[in-house]
């Protein structure tokens, strides 16, 4: 109820006041981490020293520039490939009759989403690796395997997206088609597909994004060969102690993932992700 | 009579940004009456109901309830029953517990609630539904159960918003009845929100019309069918037709077309005057002799079972509905004769004299 | 025809990685092998008892129940704000409370990390405890929302009208009509806590370790099927809760899916 109807109840501003200090929190240690950004390397030390724009040349050097490249293109590839993937599935859910199929390709869509990083990305080690199946080309601590990981872990974030795009158009455009001559096929091209550009669009981005700060996927898979950004971070931070060089890499990640997720507002409304 | 004010509204103002919902609203209730508020949609039927309830607050004016200034004491604490449109009946609980809630808030015993929950089930006629559940009942019953528990805590005065809208007819028509039936032998004070005009009708003590935020005439039924205060009022009251015509002496006035018709008002009219004159389509008659006949082509016809509507066309081309009990053997296109006798004529409201000149 | 075998063999993709798992969790040798030489339980026994995956199982327990509980109430009374009351800035709060969700795992990992060194919280389980109410918040804002918005305001003045304060309208209506959207909230928590990996990587120590870190750590340092047996047990805990909370709460109605028809 809006206005002076009385809404019941406490204030709103109460009622926002504890997660707006747990906002407040996160807002300080990203703060923290963009502060860092610019404080001086000091090596062997956590110590730092004062402001500097250094760690953002470092971070556009060509032995670092190559990672966010690889990024990039890992990310692009996984999402056109998790769209191909996921669009069928996505479909089979939308238009399951039965409630009881529907929750069998739901649990099965989701488990993986729900079992965990690690797990998940351990049983690729096992299939990847030769112990199981044996692979005409090595795929595991290659790019290519670090990519089907990627898809993998895509895909169940784009079959929600895209099954609910799907459920939102109405089954009578496609009967009309239908009624009018349009095979299957045509239907699928010139009705189904075009009304579902929305879900593409806003699955596309979601996955791009997600995809660009992958962290356990490629740390696992691509056993220290193949490195996205997120691993760099990891490896300046935990391993070489280089908090500032690591904080300046996170940032670029960050404002480049929210650059992209704006893009992806601007591209469909404000209907959420 | 002079029965004692219940509900008084004085000068209720309400506005949703530019939107007047209620336009200094003036409003007495009595006590044990059960008085309608009716009109189109939009009109602010339920924002008064919901002044009333305590649910909004009035930007200004003042509500009463025994004489009291209730206007910021919020809903909880008012001691009203309301039954909603949706019923709004708690469907995490059973029938027993919805209707036993007002009066355990009230701190009755688990008991001495179950007493009165039986009570209220069976003066509604659902003895023994306490614990069902509300989704597992009809509309109909549904609707007992809110009137049970809003009735239940003997509220001082029993507010109804459109609690029939969701019926089918003949349900509706029949829980009409019963809400009525109900309503005297409870003797509550009642306001009743509907845009149904039979509803109003059949129902009320008095009905207010209301339109865009303001009350346009209050009155017994028989008062505003027959005295409509204003054109809204008589449109709105019935389907009528709207005649305008200038006043030629104090018993004849003339159509644009210029057609003559005596007309008895009990009062004579102004001569020069513009007025617009009503006719309630009961009281066309087709094919008869009696005063005022007119030539007229039939547009359509319309049988509707205990009646049937025919739309006639006057000589100057003005249309004229008329109503005739049972079937007609008539066909669009027939040439006939229409009449309305002189005293059939309503001119809505006393107005100023010189008004709708020109 | 065809188009059903493309979905089955896609949900074959989908699922191939938790087959080899759990074949793999019973390999009775430590090098993996396939079909499997023989059949044991010994990588269950040694993934029970292994002492870093005792105490990371405890830590995790600890962290995801403080977690969950704590944002809970935070994130229903942020939930009943935003769509109750539709502040002027509802908006904007709505996609600063959902933000973490697009945060890069590692930018929010090391900045918590910063500020953990600079407090001395390193090896305390409390900022643990504090990343993970951040990161689950949002789960718990948008089921308990969509709740809320099912929730048909005119029960409550209903409640109102039959005497109840807005208090007692919340307890003896509010609440127990939310219970659905509630459970929702917390399985979505616990299930995000849980599995939380990135960022507490940053901020975990041996001392205050959850399990994806510690299990991270193992898959790192050993090859044999010890991890297999852990991933088993928690494959078959994530299809029981899932399997449940799809009879409980129909999923797809949370998701949107399907229902047109
Ligand atoms: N909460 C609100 N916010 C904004 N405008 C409102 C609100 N409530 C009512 N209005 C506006 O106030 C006017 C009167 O509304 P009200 O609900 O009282 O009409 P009503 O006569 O009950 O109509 P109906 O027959 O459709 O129920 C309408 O124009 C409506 O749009
Ligand atoms: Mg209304």
């Amino acid at each position: 109820m809006r206005g002076t109807a009385r809404p019941s109840g406490l204030p709103a501003f109460l009622l926002l006041a504890p997660s707006l200090l747990v906002l407040a929190i996160f807002a300080v240690a990203l703060g923290a981490l963009f502060q860092f950004a610019f404080l001086e390397f000091i090596p062997g030390s956590l110590k730092t020293g004062g402001l500097t724009d250094k760690n953002f040349r470092a971070v556009l050097a060509p032995q670092y520039l190559r990672y966010i490249w690889d990024t990039v293109v890992l990310s692009a590839a996984t999402t056109v490939l998790a769209l191909v993937a996921s669009y069928p599935i996505a479909y089979a859910l939308a238009r399951a009759e039965s409630r009881r199929l529907r929750s069998l390709l739901l649990v099965l869509t989701l488990a993986p989403f729900f079992t965990g990083a690690i797990v998940r990305t351990y049983a690729w080690m096992l299939v990847l690796g030769s112990s199981f199946i044996t692979w005409p080309v090595k795929l595991l601590f290659e790019p290519s395997g670090v990519l089907v990981g990627l898809v993998h872990f895509s895909m169940p974030t784009m079959i929600l997206i895209l099954a609910a795009a799907i459920s939102h158009v109405d089954t009578t455009y496609e009967r009309a088609a239908a009624s009018l001559g349009a095979s299957p096929r045509r239907i699928f091209w010139r009705v189904t597909l075009p009304l579902t550009m929305p879900g593409v669009a806003s699955g596309s981005l979601v996955v791009f994004a997600w995809t660009f700060s992958a962290f356990p996927t490629p740390e696992l898979l691509g056993g220290g060969k193949v490195k996205m950004i997120a691993n760099v971070v990891k490896d300046l931070a935990l391993d070489s102690f280089n908090w500032p060089g690591s904080a300046a890499f996170a940032a670029v990640a960050l404002v480049l993932t929210l650059g992209l997720l704006a893009l992806l507002g601007r591209a469909i409304g404000t209907r959420g992700v | 009579m002079m029965a004692r004010t219940v509900v008084q509204l004085e000068r209720v103002t309400k506005s949703y940004g530019a939107v007047r919902a209620l336009d200094a609203i003036e409003l007495a209730v009595y006590e044990g009456e059960l008085l309608s508020l009716l009109g189109p949609s939009g009109c602010g039927k339920t924002t008064t109901l919901n002044v009333i309830a305590g649910f909004v607050e009035p930007d200004a004016g003042r509500v009463s309830i025994d004489g009291s200034d209730v206007t910021a004491v919020p809903a909880y604490r008012r001691g009203l029953g309301v039954v909603f449109q949706s019923y709004a009946l708690f469907p995490h609980m059973t029938v027993g517990d919805n209707v036993a809630f007002g009066l355990r808030e009230r701190g009755m015993s688990r008991r001495d609630a179950a007493t009165r929950v039986g009570e209220a089930l069976a003066l509604v006629r659902l003895p023994g539904m306490a614990d069902a559940r509300p989704q597992q009942l009809s509309g109909g019953m549904q609707q007992r159960v809110a009137l049970a528990r809003a009735l239940v805590i003997r509220p001082r005065v029993l507010l109804l918003d459109e609690p029939l809208a969701a019926l089918d007819k003949k349900l509706r028509e029949d829980m009409r009845a019963e809400l009525r039936d109900i309503q005297k032998t409870v003797g509550i004070t009642t306001i009743f929100v509907t845009h149904d005009q039979h509803e109003a009708l059949g129902l009320s003590d008095r009905i207010a019309v209301m339109n865009a935020g303001r009350i346009e005439q209050l009155g017994v039924p028989r008062e505003i069918y027959e005295r409509p205060a204003t054109r809204f009022v008589a449109d709105f009251i019935g389907a009528s037709s709207v005649l305008t015509a200038r006043v030629l002496d104090g018993q004849t006035v003339e159509l644009p077309g210029g057609l003559r018709l005596a007309v008895d008002l009990g009062r004579p009219l102004e001569p020069g005057r513009t007025v617009e004159l009503i006719v309630r389509p009961e009281r066309v008659q087709l094919g008869g002799a009696g005063g005022n006949a007119m030539a007229a082509t039939v547009a359509s016809v319309m049988y509707l079972g205990d009646h049937t509507e025919v739309r006639v066309t006057l000589a100057g081309g003005l249309r004229i509905l008329a109503a005739v009990r049972g079937a007609v053997a008539l066909n669009a296109g027939d040439a006939i004769t229409v009449a309305i006798a002189p005293d059939a004529f309503l001119v809505p409201g006393e107005r100023p004299a010189g008004e709708g000149r020109g | 025809m065809a188009g059903r075998l493309v979905v089955a063999a896609l949900l074959l993709f989908m699922t191939l990685p938790t087959v080899v798992v759990i074949v793999a969790s019973f390999n009775a040798t430590a090098i993996l092998s396939f079909p499997p030489q023989g059949v044991s339980l010994r990588w269950y026994e040694n993934a029970l008892t292994y002492p870093q995956f005792r105490k990371a199982a405890v830590n995790s327990v600890i962290v995801t129940a403080a977690s969950a509980l704590l944002a809970l109430p935070v994130g229903t009374a942020a939930a009943l704000a935003l769509v109750r009351h539709r502040p002027r800035a509802a908006t904007a709060l709505n996609a600063m409370l959902l933000s973490p969700l697009v945060i890069p795992g590692v930018a929010a990992g090391l900045g918590f990390l910063i500020v953990a060194a600079g407090l001395g919280l390193l090896q305390s389980r409390w900022i643990l405890i504090v990343a993970h109410v951040v990161l689950v918040l949002p789960f718990v804002v948008r089921s308990v929302a969509v709740s809320v918005a099912n929730l048909d305001p005119m029960l409550e003045r209903a409640a109102a009208s039959l005497g109840a304060s807005p208090w007692r309208a919340f307890r003896r209506v509010t609440l127990p009509l939310l219970r659905p959207g509630l459970f929702a909230a917390l399985l979505f928590a616990v299930i995000v806590s849980m599995n939380e990996f990135v960022v507490s990587l940053f901020i975990s120590t041996r001392v205050n370790e959850i399990l994806p870190v510690a299990m991270f750590t193992y898959v790192v340092n050993y090859t044999d099927p010890t991890m297999a047996a852990l991933s088993t047990l928690f494959i078959a805990a994530t299809f029981v809760v899932v399997f449940v909370a799809d009879r409980l709460l129909d999923l797809s109605r949370i998701f949107q899916i399907g229902g047109r028809h």
